[in-house]
């Protein structure tokens, strides 16, 4: 998978691109982590380009968001595909990491967390 | 069209070449791509699992996979000679629970079933057989 990062207005932005499956979970969630370490008011993941998530991959939403509730930072995806939305509608992911349309959404909601 | 078989060392590195196999199947018989997902997600679900769980002799254990088609349903047969393991036996997660109670067991075998028609587990003959079927929905 690609990652790309951009701030906005004190959010890191990391544009997720490709196919998180096992092999790409651990590189992700390292990524992550990172970006939330280093946030200003939070981390926004955006999905547009992602087409595949496993559960490995899940594993590391899940990682981020213990990490940006221990820092007291906000942390969101935005702009699912419907096959990774289904994915986070069957597990429950919405109740762990907040889920948003729209990226100026998931800008919001981190900023006022 | 024949079912298609592989097979493969039971390792991690079997994966991609069976995930190969499988988007050939997928393409060579024109099957529509909604249904895909579900069998990229079991497939990966299901070499990880024996990856984890058969590790102790990995290398000359082994991995099949066969897949086949009918205008109704597609089906997934995945086996492996392994240590028995079914993990259709694991307990259904607690999806509702936030982040603090989160883990993150269960979840690949609890996606597979909630996207599939029908997940059946048997050990027979010194090997761990799936089952995997799911309907295609222009049928």
């Amino acid at each position: 998978m690609q990652l790309s990062l951009e701030e906005v207005a004190g959010v890191t932005i990391v544009l997720a691109a490709g196919r998180l499956d096992f092999a790409a979970a651990q590189p992700f969630q390292v990524q992550v982590e990172a970006a939330i370490a280093a946030a200003g008011k939070g981390v926004v993941v955006d999905l547009a380009p992602l087409e595949y998530v496993s559960s490995a991959g899940l594993r590391a939403f899940l990682v981020g968001a213990k990490a940006a509730k221990a820092k007291g930072v906000g942390f969101a995806v935005c702009n699912l595909r419907p096959e990774v939305q289904e994915v986070f509608d069957l597990t429950g992911f919405g109740k762990v990491v907040g889920v948003h349309a729209e990226r100026t959404a998931a800008i919001a909601a981190v900023s006022g967390a | 069209m024949n079912p298609l078989r592989v097979s493969a060392t039971a390792a991690v590195e079997a994966l991609d070449p069976l995930q190969a196999a499988l988007l050939d199947f997928w393409a060579e018989r024109q099957l529509p791509d909604q249904a895909r997902y579900a069998f990229e997600l079991a497939l990966e679900e299901f070499v990880m699992n024996v990856v984890m769980h058969g590790q102790n002799a990995a290398a000359t254990k082994t991995i099949w996979l066969e897949l086949d088609d009918n205008p109704e349903q597609v089906c997934m047969v995945f086996e492996d000679d392994c240590a028995a393991f079914d993990p259709t036996s694991l307990d259904t997660p607690d999806t509702s629970l936030g982040v603090d109670e989160r883990s993150i067991g269960g979840l690949g075998i609890h996606l597979v079933r909630e996207m599939m028609d029908q997940v059946e587990y048997a050990r027979a003959d010194g090997r761990n057989r799936l089952t995997l079927i799911k309907r295609l929905a222009n049928a």
